[in-house]
């Protein structure tokens, strides 16, 4: 209130069963986290408002209290234009006055919540409870944001992703990732076999992007992240090399793959494997993988189990067929007849100087360093890079970055 | 000037990295500690990763770099024990495994996450078989040679005492079996073989010699996968015959690499007992024979051999079960035919690798079964074989082939100690003869060296004909020796040391010793012969009448010619060869005494020979040579012994008297009279002593007449030391003729009428004598 003049009143929310309702973390916008109540799809959201006067024995004078449930997509360079894709009112107060701390129950029940909270680099999805008490002159008002987990069942289709990549005459490897859709705290496992290496490498890693596309048309904004970065590999392999891949993804940050949200945005994950030679020279293979969120009840940590290996043995069968097939000639032969079916993309070796192992932090828990994600460079090289069609995972053909 | 950093040397280079290295894990490993302390793990852990991530370094050189390693993974045994501690409390952290595969970076990653499947390793052996297949299989990621290697060993070091080591079940033990535990190993063996072979190929060419020096340093790491797989009591012969071996050589075969094979199959050979080794014989020569041209195949062959030769010999004194093992492995004939195959195969083999082999398998043989003479005579033929195959005559003594031929000529000798037993190997002397003259010869010393030191001695004539056949580099074909570098002593101690040899060479049966002599004549001949060809020509004058005189006591056929040869070597070797008047005198005494001791010649033969005697007597260059000369010759007519007279003495007095005639001849033409007068004297003892012989030619007459001469002669002499030695001289020669007149038995009328000079001094004597 302006001057102190006149009453105020504080707002309090009380949701039900908040005491017991699992949290979780999500970002703000300017990057702190924060801790918010986790609702799911279709849970009702019910609670109290509690009202306040801060000065006790004078009146507040309102044309009404509501209390709203909303759900809504924001365009950081576009501020002025929220899209709400959910918008439910209840209505707590007729116009009045009130004279007393007031509590109000609310609910709404069975509330559908399509998406998952989500906060990027140029957007943000929240889902909030507004308690707007009308005034003449100022409104009262009260937010609370909430967290929202999109939950899905097991995919029913989920093969593996395996191909076979290379640079003419330079280097030919195939690699294997045990899925095309992990779930967020899943283990990537997988395996490259080196049929063909003629640079010096040095190492090769793992990365992790999540690419942010926002808007449509013309006016559309892509923003690439790295979230991980996880080298697998040290030093330079010889052919018939086969290097096991393994990768825990819960220690990331990292949300499910949402696609064409509202029509608004897109949040996409993609593999990157990476190699790098000894002049700085970087061959990379990027494969889109879906990530989905799973129940977390279903997750049993259970340090016991073999399942913390992740059998990577259980990837033998490319290196086994390949000893097996691949008669003992020349590297030339084995070349001619193992034809590339795709090719790496190679950056030059200035264009890449944010992304090079030896100077980025790697993405590491045991270092503080690279707890936030380093943004990578729009140049991100990912042009040129052909696929095959048809080898069984998503339908996005060509892409341009820019 | 511009300013240039100070140069530092690449050694305070390393120094630096590594000290700076040392600083960041001292301390890192302090804060670990203080967490460990306070039981924050999570600080612990990104301490320890901060602490492996000095691992990561490209800077370092293997030595240095293993002095990191330690220093990292002496702190990290900190960690392990407090989780061990703390596991073991019930205290787990749980999804520590995966926890400690957030670390981006590989390398601290997987150092880390041995650490902790070790400590559920210790503290859960259910998990025992998937994790150690899950680390072995992980660390393939780490692929630079140096923190691959080191980051293995840190794997083998840390699962040194959990390796299963129980044998194999039919039920599923998720403990694991040895089974399991082989196959852990082999893996890591093979990847870490590989990666030790890969820093071969790293780097420009001309540090090459700085590589393999450095992967010399590091070869240790490599083969301790082998010690650990010798260390699982549960490895028997089965497994490793069927699992083990065939994994190890399969690697150590494909690899291709010189360095790593070398000195992995001296590993294999080193680390597993003998019992696996006998057992395994073929497969592993076998891939010895596929190894790398530049592989020293002959130090593993011969490592092998020399172990289970020395095996042989601890499993004879253990009982009959080694030596059935030896009988039902023919370790012998095993290694014979590999060998031959290696060599076979091996272009490049260095010919003196390939002897060295053969050495090698003759001192198998002689350990494991020495009474098989036909495994050396095999060995000896497969050489000559080898030899002859490469072409290689002649070997040049200096050369490290010959020097091996050498050693292998030497063994049977050496170990035998008998030349008979050499003398059984047919192909010893064939082998021998691929070795140049000088070879031969100090082969040939050493046979008789060895021969005379051990008194062997050789019964029968075809023996010695062999044994003087292997030697005859001594006594012929000088063709190959070189020129002017004949040392006389050396020629000299190798004609003795044959000359001693020769009285080996005897036999209880005479037959024998006749046909061995035989034999050895001949030698002696060719034994002089080679003398006179080194321009020494007392010596061999004198063998030569040794050489007579001994023939001269060996009836053996047409003796007499080849004494008359000897003689007539002689003679000619006095004309052509002795030209100082005092030799020549020696020399001619020499000829005469012999030629008079030896009593197998015809009159046609002894009749020339004295001739000549008495004729090169008077062509001495001196007067009172030629007389002495004359003078002795007499006694070859008198004494001398032929056939003619059927081996008695000749008794020609009247040659004796021409001879004795001559010297008086020649002693009056001397011109100094004390000479001259001594010649008379010595003269007049000849006289007598032919007088006393009964030599009819010789009377009293003569012998007054001389008397009177030289009772004329002495008295003109001028008194001198010389005078009155001769003087001396012929007193004493009367002296004795008295004795000779008085003497009471015998003939004492012979004497008579001999008029002795009435000098006083004959006659004090005599009364001195007679008081």
């Amino acid at each position: 209130s302006f001057f102190g003049f006149g009453q105020s009143a504080e707002i309090e929310v009380y949701l039900d069963g908040q005491e017991t309702r699992k949290t979780a973390e999500v970002k703000t916008e300017d990057g702190k986290k924060e801790r918010l109540l986790l609702y799911y799809d279709g849970e009702t959201v019910s609670g109290k408002v509690n009202i306040s006067l801060k000065k006790p024995g004078s009146k507040l004078e309102h044309q009404g209290i509501k209390i709203e449930f909303i759900g809504q997509i924001e365009m950081y360079y576009d501020r002025g234009n929220h899209h709400e894709f959910i918008s439910l009112v209840k209505e707590l107060a007729r116009p009045g006055e009130m004279i007393a701390h007031t509590s109000y129950p609310f609910e709404f029940s069975c509330v559908e919540k399509p998406f998952e909270v989500y906060t990027g680099a140029n957007v943000r999805l929240r889902y909030f409870l507004r308690v707007t008490i009308i005034r003449r002159l100022a409104d009262i008002v009260k937010e609370i944001d909430i967290a929202v987990h999109t939950l899905s069942s097991y995919p029913e289709m989920n093969n593996s992703i395996k191909m076979e990549v290379g640079i003419e005459d330079c280097l030919h490897i195939e690699f294997e990732y045990n899925k095309s859709k992990y779930h967020l705290k899943d283990v990537i496992v997988g395996k490259i076999y080196f049929l063909l290496v003629r640079i010096k490498i040095k190492h090769m890693e793992i990365a992790i992007i999540k690419r942010e596309t926002t808007g449509s048309g013309p006016n559309t904004f892509t923003e690439n992240v790295t979230i991980a970065k996880y080298e697998i590999m040290d030093g330079a392999p010889v052919r018939g090399e086969s290097i096991p891949i393994r990768v825990f993804l819960a220690g990331y940050e990292l949300t499910p793959t949402m696609r064409d949200i509202n029509k608004k945005f897109s949040v996409r994950y993609f593999l990157n494997l990476v190699l790098m030679d000894t002049e700085d020279r970087r061959y990379f293979k990027q494969q889109e993988i879906t990530l989905w969120r799973k129940g977390d009840k279903l997750r049993k940590p259970n340090l016991q189990s073999p399942a913390i290996m992740a059998g990577t043995q259980n990837l033998q069968n490319t290196m086994q067929q390949y000893q097996q097939t691949e008669p003992d000639e020349a590297d030339e032969d084995a070349s001619s007849k193992a034809p590339v079916k795709e090719d790496f993309t190679r950056a030059p070796a200035n264009s890449q100087s944010s992304d090079r192992l030896d100077k980025a932090a790697m993405s590491d828990p045991f270092d503080h360093r690279v707890s936030s994600p380093t943004r990578e460079s729009p140049e991100s090289g990912i042009q040129n890079m052909t696929r095959e069609a048809g080898d069984g995972q998503n339908d996005n053909g060509n892409e341009t970055a820019e | 000037m511009p300013s240039t950093p100070p140069q530092i040397s690449p050694v305070e280079e390393q120094e630096k990295y590594l000290h700076d290295a040392l600083g960041v894990v001292k301390a890192q490993a302090f804060h670990m500690k203080r967490a460990l302390d306070k039981n924050k793990l999570m600080d612990a852990l990104k301490n320890a990763s901060a602490m492996l991530a000095e691992l990561r370094t490209s800077l370092l050189s293997p030595k240095s770099y293993y002095e990191l390693y330690m220093a990292i993974t002496d702190e990290l045994r900190h960690m392990e024990l407090y989780l061990v501690d703390e596991f073991q409390k019930g205290r787990k952290v749980p999804d520590l495994y995966e926890l400690v595969q957030y670390a981006g970076n590989i390398v601290p990653r997987l150092y880390l996450l041995i650490t902790v499947g070790l400590v559920y390793i210790k503290t859960n052996t259910s998990l025992r078989r998937d994790l150690l297949k899950d680390l072995v299989e992980m660390c393939r990621g780490v692929q630079h040679p140096l923190r691959g290697l080191f980051l293995r060993n840190y794997l083998l070091q840390c699962t040194r005492n959990v390796l299963p080591d129980a044998p194999d079940t039919d039920v599923d033990c998720p403990e694991g079996t040895v089974k399991d535990s082989i196959d852990f190993v082999l893996m890591n063996f093979a990847e870490m073989n590989k990666l030790w072979v890969r820093m071969q190929h790293q780097g420009h060419s001309r540090d090459r010699h700085n590589r393999e020096r450095e992967r010399e340093e590091l070869r240790i790491l490599v083969g301790t996968n082998l010690v650990r797989l010798s260390q699982l009591e549960s490895v028997t012969l089965e497994k490793y015959q069927k699992s083990v071996l065939p994994g190890i050589l399969e690697q150590v075969v494909s690899c291709r690499d010189a360095i790593a094979q070398e000195y992995l199959m001296e590993c294999v050979i080193q680390v597993f007992p003998d019992e696996f080794h006998i057992q395994t014989l073929n497969p592993f020569l076998k891939s010895c024979a596929e190894l790398e041209a530049g592989v020293n195949v002959k130090n593993i062959v011969i490592s092998l051999i020399e172990r289970l030769a020395a095996f042989s010999q601890r499993s004879d004194a253990l009982g009959s079960e080694g030596v059935n093992i030896l009988q039902e492995v023919q370790l012998f004939e095993v290694f014979s035919n590999q060998v031959s195959s290696i060599i076979a195969n091996r272009e490049y083999l260095p010919p003196e690798d390939m002897v060295a082999l053969q050495v090698a398998l003759v001192n198998l043989a002689l350990k494991c079964y020495p009474d098989r003479i036909d495994y050396i005579d095999k060995v000896m033929l497969s050489s000559v074989e080898v030899l002859q195959r490469l072409g290689l005559e002649h070997l040049e003594s200096h050369t490290p082939v010959a020097k091996e031929l050498q050693k292998l000529l030497k063994i049977p000798l050496d170990n035998y100690n008998s030349l008979l037993m050499v003398l059984k190997l047919k192909h010893y002397a064939g082998l021998m003869q691929h070795l140049d003259y000088l070879g031969r010869k100090a082969l040939s010393i050493y046979i008789l060296n060895n021969a005379l030191e051990h008194e062997t001695i050789i019964p029968t004539a075809e023996e010695s004909e062999q044994a003087l056949t292997l030697l005859n580099t001594l006594v012929t074909d000088k063709n190959e020796h070189p020129i002017g570098e004949l040392d006389m002593e050396e020629l000299a101690e190798e004609q003795c040391l044959l000359a001693r040899f020769i009285h080996q060479l005897r036999s209880n049966e005479p037959d024998d010793q006749y046909l061995i002599l035989t034999s050895a004549r001949k030698f002696c001949h060719q034994t002089i012969t080679a003398l006179v060809k080194a321009e020494l020509a007392e010596l061999p004058l004198r063998l030569f009448l040794q050489g007579a005189l001994a023939i001269d006591q060996i009836g053996f056929e047409n003796h007499e010619t080849v004494a008359y040869e000897f003689m007539s070597q002689a003679f000619s070797l006095y004309e052509d060869e002795i030209s100082d008047s005092k030799a020549q005198l020696a020399a001619i005494t020499l000829i005469v005494g012999s030629l008079e001791q030896i009593s197998c010649f015809s009159e046609e033969n002894s009749d020339p020979l004295r001739t000549q005697c008495a004729l090169a007597a008077s062509k001495l260059l001196k007067k009172p040579d030629q007389c002495r000369g004359v003078a002795t010759c007499s006694h070859l007519f008198w004494s001398g012994k032929s056939l003619a007279s059927k081996g008695e003495e000749t008794h020609d007095g009247k040659h004796v008297v021409e001879c004795l005639k001559k010297g008086l001849r020649i002693a009056k033409q001397c011109m100094d009279t004390s000479v001259q007068v001594q010649l008379f004297v010595e003269l007049l003892n000849h006289y007598i002593y032919f007088f006393e012989k009964g030599n009819d030619q010789v009377d009293v007459e003569i012998l007054n007449q001389l008397i009177k001469k030289i009772g004329d002669e002495l008295a003109n002499l001028e008194s001198s030391d010389e005078a009155e030695q001769i003087s001396k001289h012929f007193s004493n020669t009367l002296a004795h003729l008295k004795l000779r007149m008085e003497s009471p038995d015998g003939d004492r009328d012979v004497y008579r009428g001999i008029k002795l000079n009435p000098d006083g001094v004959v006659e004090t004597e005599k009364e001195k004598v007679d008081a």
